[in-house]
Parts: C-alpha cells; sequence; structure tokens
C-alpha cells in the first residue's frame, strides 16, 4: 500500500552508484535519481544462474555494483566464454532492442550485488536521451564524422591559401575566436526571398533573425534554404522567415578561445553560435561565430606550424617547431579531436619535416662538394610512418630507392651518396625528437638504400619463399609511402610487387598466417592480460596485442586487392570494405576500433612522454575498458575472416 | 487473547469513526496473518531504521524513520520510505549531532502522528526487520499506543540475531560480544559499502543489503519459509 514517494536518501545514493558508469555518466543527477527511483537491487551467490541462453528475455537489464557475471555461449554442449562482467558493466540490454530470447547465458562467478533497471527505462531513456542511444549503438564516434570533415577540407583549403611571406599569419597568436561583430539580422516577420537576398548582397552564410530589442530569435543559414525551402510544397518565398529558421539559435559568451569552440561544436554538432550580451537569448546579438571563424583562427592552425617549418632556417628552429606541434597534438587530444583529422595533420607536418631535413642536407653536401647524382630517387618512410599513423616521435623507419644506374659502377658511388643523404637526414629527424629504429631500418643502412632492381630482390625473396620469420620482419617494407623525390618510381615499385604476390598465391597464406600470431585475449576483464616480462609486468601491450592484429589484417587484404594507393590501416579497412561489400560492416568496425587506439595510445604516450605502448589496464576508465573489449569481438571476427578466407586451417607453418 | 481483544476494541472505535482511517486499514490487515509455510520468494520485507533523540523508551523521542521493501530477496528502491518527524520539545540532545539532522529539520518535519500513520500505511503487514529490532519496535509500539491504543502487529526479524543464529548457532550468548554484530561490523564483515550511515533511510538500506546476504546463508541453511525464518 505505497502512499508516498520513494526515500530521498535511498534514491539518491542508488543514482550516486549508478552515475558513475556509462550511459548513465552523461545523464543529469536529476534524470538519474529517476532512473534509480524504477530500480530493484539483487544480491546473488556464486554459481547462481540468472538466465540461460534461449530463455525468453526478461523484464530487466543488469548493471553489476560488486562481483562478477560471465556471459557464455553454448556450442555443441561446450561452454564458450563471450564475456566477464564486472563493476559497472550492463549486461541482459538485448532485451531493450525487442530480439526474443537471450543469446547468451549468465551465470554468477562471484558473489554479485545487481541494479536490475527495467526495460521500459532504458528504452525510454534510449529515445530521450542522444547520449544514451549513442552508447547503445556505438554512434558516439560516427557522430562527429561530419564536423571532422568539413574541418579537415577547411584545414586544407587554409593551406593552400597559404602564400610565402605574409608575416600577418604568425602575428596573432591569440587562442580568442575573432567574432564577426557587426552582425547582420533580420525581422521574423520578413519574406524569405528578402532574407535570401540580404544574404546574398552581404555574401555571409547566416542570418539572425532578431526581435526589434535585437534579442535573437532563431538563425537561418544557406542549409536551411537549401533544405527547407526545397521541402516545402508551394510558392514559399513570400513566407516568413520565422517558418524556416532554426529556433532556438545557440547563445554564447563573448571571448571564447578556439578550444572551447572547437569542443561545443563536436558537442552540439552546431555551425553556428551567436553571442549576446549575457549568452542567453535574453540580451541583444553582438556577434556571430561561425565553423569557418573557428577554423581559420590564429594560433590554433596547424598551417602556422607548417608555416614555420617551411620556412626554418636551421635544425634548432625545425626541431622547436615540432615540440610545438606535441603541444597541438596534446590539444587536439584533449578536446578528442577526432583521430582521422589529427593523424592527416601530423601526416603533413612530419611529411614537412622530412622534406626540410632533406632540403638542409642536400645543401650541405653540396656546399661540401657532394652533388646528388642526377638520377631518380624516393625517400620512403616505412611502418606507422608509412601508413600515416605516427603521431607521437617513436622509431623512425625509413629508406632510398633510387632508379638502377647504368653500370656497376657508378652503382657504387650512387649508393654512396644517397647513404651519406640518408645518415644526414636521420640524425636531423633524431635532432628532432624521433628515436632512432634499434633494428637500423633506415635509409642510414646501406642494407635499405638501394636501386629498385635492390629492392625488388628483397620482395621477391620475401613474396617467393616466404619464411615466418623473415616475413614478420619484413611487414614494414611493405607500408612503405613516397615523401620525398619521385612518387612514379615508388608507384612503380608498388605494382611490381603487387605482380609478384598475383604470382604466388601461396604467398598471401602466409602473409595471413602472419596476421594472425597474436589472437585476441578473450580475458580481458578482472584478470586482464598482461605482459609477463619483468619490464612490464602488469602492464597491457596495446600495439602488439590490439593494434598489430588490426594494421596486420588490413596490410594482408590491401595486398590481395592490389591497392596501389599509399594508404594507412584505417584507409585500407575502409577501402576493402568498398571492393569486399560483405566486409563492409566489420571493416568500418576495425577502421574505428583502429582509430580508438590510436588515440588511446597516442593519449597514454603523451601523459606518461613514453611510445605509449604499454598500458596498465587500472589506468583506464570505464568507458575505455568497455571499448577495448569490444574490440576485442572486432579482432576475433576480422581473424577469422582472414582464416576462412585464405583457408588457414589447412596450412601448416 | 490480550491481542485478540485489543483488536475487537479497535475495531469498535473505528466503527465509532474515533481513529484515523490508516490505524483502521493497518489493523484489518491482519484479520489474516501471514501463513507460516509461506515461502521467502512471496513475502513483502519492510526494513526500517528510527533515529531517535536517545535511547530511553520513556523520555526520548522518534526524529526520523527510514524504510526499503524487499520482495523475496530483492530490493526494490521505488518501494522505499523516509519521513522526518517535528520534534519541538527536544533542545541540544547528542543523537542530535550523532543522527546529522540539523536543528530546524525538527522544527520542520511531519507531525509524529501523521507521520506514523503514513509509516503504517507504507508498512502494512509487511515482515519487520530491523537491526537490533526491539529497540526501532518498541519506539513506534510507544507512539501507537500512546495515541492510538495499538501496538505493531507485523511478524519481526532482528538481523543482528540472524546474523549471529547463522554464525554461531542458535545457543551463542549475544550478550558477552555484542560489538561483533553492530551494523558497521556486519557490513564490513560482508563486504558491504557503508554509505549514509546514521541517516534513518541509510540504515535501513544497509540493513537491507546485510539481509539480502543473511538470506542467501540462511537458504543454504534450509531455511526458506517464514516459519522456520523466524523459528515458529
Amino acid at each position: 500500500m505505497q502512499t508516498t514517494t520513494p526515500s530521498n536518501t535511498i534514491v539518491e545514493r542508488v543514482a550516486a552508484d549508478l552515475g558513475k558508469y556509462p550511459p548513465f555518466d552523461r545523464l543529469s543527477l536529476d534524470k538519474n535519481r529517476k532512473i534509480a527511483a524504477s530500480l530493484a537491487v539483487e544480491y546473488h551467490e556464486e554459481g547462481e544462474t540468472l538466465f540461460r541462453k534461449g530463455d525468453e528475455l526478461g523484464r530487466f537489464s543488469y548493471m553489476v555494483m560488486k562481483g562478477a557475471v560471465r556471459l557464455f555461449d553454448s556450442i555443441d554442449g561446450e561452454e564458450v566464454l563471450v564475456d566477464l562482467c564486472d563493476e559497472g558493466d550492463l549486461f541482459g540490454v538485448r532485451a531493450i532492442f525487442g530480439t526474443s530470447t537471450y543469446l547468451l547465458s549468465a551465470q554468477v562467478v562471484e558473489e554479485s550485488l545487481l541494479l536490475a533497471i527495467p526495460v521500459e527505462t532504458i528504452r525510454e531513456l534510449v529515445q530521450s536521451e542522444p547520449s544514451v542511444a549513442a552508447y547503445f549503438t556505438g554512434a558516439i564516434a560516427r557522430s562527429v564524422q561530419h564536423i571532422e570533415h568539413s574541418l579537415s577540407e577547411a584545414i586544407d583549403m587554409r593551406r593552400s591559401l597559404m602564400e610565402p611571406g605574409g608575416g600577418s599569419l604568425l602575428a596573432n597568436e591569440t587562442l580568442v575566436v575573432d567574432q564577426v561583430r557587426n552582425v547582420i539580422t533580420c525581422a521574423p516577420g520578413i519574406p524569405i526571398r528578402e532574407a535570401a537576398k540580404v544574404m546574398s548582397e552581404n555574401n555571409i552564410g547566416s542570418i539572425i533573425v532578431a526581435a526589434e530589442n535585437r534579442h535573437p530569435l532563431g538563425i537561418i543559414t544557406d542549409t536551411d534554404l537549401r533544405k527547407k525551402v526545397v521541402a516545402i510544397a508551394g510558392q514559399v518565398n513570400e513566407r516568413p522567415v520565422s517558418e524556416i529558421m532554426t529556433s532556438p539559435v545557440y547563445t554564447i559568451t563573448a571571448g571564447k578561445t578556439v578550444a572551447d569552440m572547437m569542443m561545443l561544436m563536436v558537442r552540439t554538432k552546431l555551425r553556428h553560435f551567436c553571442i549576446t550580451e549575457d549568452g542567453t537569448a535574453d540580451t541583444p546579438v553582438i556577434g556571430i561565430i561561425s565553423e569557418h571563424d573557428i577554423v581559420t583562427s590564429e594560433g590554433i592552425n596547424p598551417a602556422v606550424i607548417m608555416k614555420a617549418i617551411m620556412q626554418s632556417e636551421s635544425v634548432e628552429q625545425l626541431s622547436q617547431e615540432r615540440e610545438k606541434a606535441e603541444k597541438l597534438l596534446k590539444m587536439y587530444i584533449a578536446q578528442d579531436v577526432a583521430i582521422h583529422f589529427i593523424s592527416n595533420i601530423f601526416t603533413e607536418l612530419n611529411d614537412a619535416l622530412i622534406v626540410k631535413a632533406i632540403e638542409f642536407s642536400v645543401a650541405d653536401m653540396k656546399r661540401e662538394g657532394i652533388d646528388l647524382p642526377d638520377i631518380e630517387f624516393c625517400w620512403l618512410s616505412l611502418g606507422s610512418e608509412g601508413r600515416k599513423e605516427q603521431l607521437l616521435r617513436t622509431d623512425l623507419d625509413n629508406a632510398i630507392l633510387f632508379r638502377d644506374p647504368e653500370n656497376d659502377a657508378s652503382r657504387e658511388t650512387v649508393q654512396r651518396v644517397f647513404l651519406e643523404l640518408g645518415k644526414r637526414v636521420t640524425a636531423i629527424l633524431v635532432a628532432c625528437g624521433f628515436k632512432p629504429c634499434p633494428a637500423e631500418i633506415m635509409a642510414s643502412n646501406p642494407e635499405w638504400c638501394q636501386p629498385l632492381s635492390g629492392w625488388m630482390n628483397y620482395f621477391r625473396k620475401w613474396i617467393g619463399t616466404p619464411e615466418p620469420k623473415a616475413l614478420m620482419n619484413s611487414t614494414i617494407f611493405f607500408d612503405f609511402r613516397p615523401v620525398y623525390g619521385s612518387t612514379a618510381l615508388a608507384l612503380e615499385m608498388k605494382r611490381e610487387i603487387n605482380t609478384e604476390i598475383a604470382r604466388g598465391r601461396g604467398f598471401l597464406q602466409f602473409f595471413a598466417k602472419n596476421a594472425l600470431q597474436n589472437p585476441p585475449p578473450l580475458g580481458f576483464f578482472r584478470n586482464f592480460l598482461v605482459e609477463k616480462s619483468r619490464e612490464h609486468a602488469h602492464e597491457f601491450d596495446i600495439k602488439a596485442r590490439a593494434m598489430m592484429p588490426l594494421s596486420d589484417a588490413a596490410r594482408v587484404l590491401a595486398c590481395e586487392f592490389g591497392v596501389t594507393d599509399f594508404l594507412g590501416t584505417v584507409e585500407r579497412f575502409r577501402r576493402i570494405g568498398q571492393l569486399l561489400p560483405s566486409f563492409q560492416e566489420l571493416a568500418e568496425e576495425a577502421a574505428q576500433g583502429y582509430e580508438f587506439l590510436m588515440r588511446l595510445r597516442t593519449e597514454h604516450g603523451l601523459a606518461e612522454k613514453s611510445s605509449g605502448r604499454y598500458i596498465d589496464p587500472e589506468h583506464l576508465n570505464k568507458m575505455q575498458r568497455q571499448e577495448l573489449r569490444d574490440l576485442f569481438t572486432t579482432i576475433g571476427k576480422v581473424q577469422s575472416m582472414l582464416n576462412l578466407r585464405y583457408q588457414l586451417d589447412y596450412i601448416r607453418a | 487473547m490480550l491481542e485478540f481483544a485489543r483488536k475487537i476494541q479497535v475495531s469498535r472505535r473505528c466503527r465509532k469513526g474515533l481513529l484515523p482511517e490508516s490505524i483502521c486499514r493497518y489493523v484489518s490487515l491482519f484479520d489474516h496473518p501471514l501463513q507460516r509455510n509461506t515461502p521467502l520468494d512471496e513475502l513483502r520485507f519492510v526494513i526500517f531504521d528510527t533515529e531517535t533523540s536517545g535511547f530511553d523508551l520513556v523520555k526520548d523521542r522518534i526524529l526520523s524513520i527510514g524504510a526499503v521493501s524487499m520482495k523475496g530477496s530483492t530490493i526494490d528502491i521505488a518501494d522505499s520510505f523516509e519521513v522526518l518527524l517535528r520534534q519541538e520539545a527536544i533542545g541540544g540532545k547528542d543523537a542530535v549531532s550523532v543522527h546529522g539532522i540539523l536543528k530546524r529539520d525538527l522544527t520542520q518535519g511531519m507531525e509524529e502522528d501523521e507521520a506514523v500513520c503514513r509509516f503504517l500505511d507504507y508498512l502494512g503487514n509487511g515482515v519487520i526487520v530491523a537491526h537490533h529490532a526491539d529497540f526501532d519496535i518498541a519506539m513506534v509500539g510507544r507512539v501507537l499506543s500512546q495515541r492510538y491504543g495499538i501496538k505493531l502487529f507485523n511478524e519481526a526479524l532482528d538481523t543482528a540475531s540472524f546474523a549471529k543464529r547463522l554464525e554461531k548457532g542458535p545457543y551463542y550468548n549475544l550478550a558477552h560480544k555484542s560489538g561483533e554484530y553492530r551494523l558497521d561490523n556486519l557490513c564490513a564483515r560482508y563486504g558491504i559499502c557503508l554509505y549514509d550511515r546514521h541517516t534513518s533511510p541509510g540504515d535501513a538500506y544497509l540493513t537491507a543489503q546485510l539481509f539480502q546476504r543473511l538470506l542467501a546463508v540462511g537458504r543454504k541453511a534450509g531455511v526458506d519459509t517464514l516459519g522456520k525464518l523466524l523459528l515458529k
């Protein structure tokens, strides 16, 4: 006989517990209180079965507050562990999506306190809270893609507009976004046609609709004009603008930094922000900031660093600029800027740095009387830099490729000069903070400073008579990318390699086998799979255990399809997804997963001032652990796809 | 059958309209007592705690009542209860600081009679569970008896005694080592996080979590009906 509302104190306590974990950590306390008031708290002993595969779905999803629950599948009478849920994990969520029976069984492995969340509560949340919906559909990453795309476009444009000698770019280092001050507004009653005319006369992409006292009511952008006007049937030009404006307009106070604005843009997915006197819609408009203003603000712009690199006159200066770039990286990571955007920028910056290092070296050599031979050559980046994934200054992997000279005598001289170049460039890059490759896979090593015929001999050997160990060490060469010199020469080599691969089918199998060396850990939870070696005991090797399985898989597939473009892992997955429609969904999953790993590693490397490779699982937050766990499922799927595709079960290495 | 006589008397006064509806409704719920053989999963337990101005059953007053219910072994947050009582008569007594209830709360709460009626509405015929239950039951019982001439008719279980019984068997003398069975100590022993200690809803919620664990232990020892739980 319930006549009163639930106890505030108890609801508050449960809401606080709930709010510690995703997706509830993104909800307001008030929302969590409402959810808490609908929950039940269950206690279960070790060994209890909560539900079985094939059981009809229950009315609750569960969150583990304490203890652990294992989810397993039964295949041919054998139990296969699928996941182990511990504190903060949700399970039994399939019920939300209205399928009819449980696909897995759940059993308590350690006495557990569970919050039982009514399915209706979650369903309602998925509909009313975008963050919860995103959590369940994994759409968080995708939602920022649009903005990321337009940002990178704008930055490309800016770079192409950059002219040498324009000092004004560097003059203003302030981080505050310049707002447009003399904002053009219109009254809500004017016809759409008139508003469009004002916009085109003033060459502006948006117009604020304001009341007589200049308080903002809404905004009309050219997108509104394009989409909404076209969408409405009949004669609409004479209708009032208030019918198509986006209202309310997002209002902010003046003086926001670029960092603030970038975050706001990603969060709100809006592209225009209205500045008012006190930041609310109840005071007059004083400015407007659009996406374009944010992107082109001084200071943040990687183009500024880019320009400084290109104009450097000494190695010290080059090194300083690379140091600045690291700050930019920190800022981007802190702001959750899309990783694909970050890696594009850093590839450009690193490439510019290499180009400059080559120019310095060539000039020095010339001064000392050593002229570069008049022969086509190309500087190649290998490994992660070759794949455009080197955000942190990790090991250098590079090489020089040159056109075969006409006779053996000149071949030796030519190689000597290029080797000298390789040594000097490598030294400059090390001075700029990159680490020398411990295995000496660098252009300073005669082995990796070769004419086309020399390189093809290597590749023919790897491809023709694949031998597991040699193959393992050669994967980074398959990721070569031209950075300076003759791209045509690099492309020629790439084509020849693809022909070799197509000729000997056995190679792909070995290559694929190599990609399966690191199976995903099955138990990535309480007893996190950690390294056993002493130096990194209790740490997780994110590079070997999570990134390499994916980059290896993408490489094999790219080889099979004879992709000639010089792509990174993410691009490879997306490309293969297009070429192989049945793989598309998984490829996209893998691509997003790889981006997540790049971010995690970069974040960690920046914080620890290390390569970021070894991660202490204790330091991961709940969301990251969740994503990592999902990722291992993805890796597993990618690997079984390779296994099937190349029928690896039939070959024995 | 003193109890029976008292019930007759109460229903007579109800018919004359001399008692509040809540009291009459409450008493009528006990016309059909719970069966001993009712499985635990079908029972509604009400785990409650009171905060008082002290430990004197005569002089001290109830300051707040907090409770949460369990259906079988599942705590139902929606079915929880909390009320602060208005007790102006109390000055700067010790309990006030122990329980963290500020004086202004004591002048702002609900009148004692209304609070108790609401509690009975909530309680219904649920099985009462409390830590050192005798004290809390006596405190509420005194108000009921003074104001309405009734007592609490519910079945009741003391978690301290239940824990002792499960851990040491029925003949262990609790009086010697009562510290071991204080709520804090039991929570620590059963791995329950201590939060909101010394607020009545907070303690009720902790007691409920403790009771969940004790029930699990009890089940293994064959405690699966109301009768076995209450040793009746």
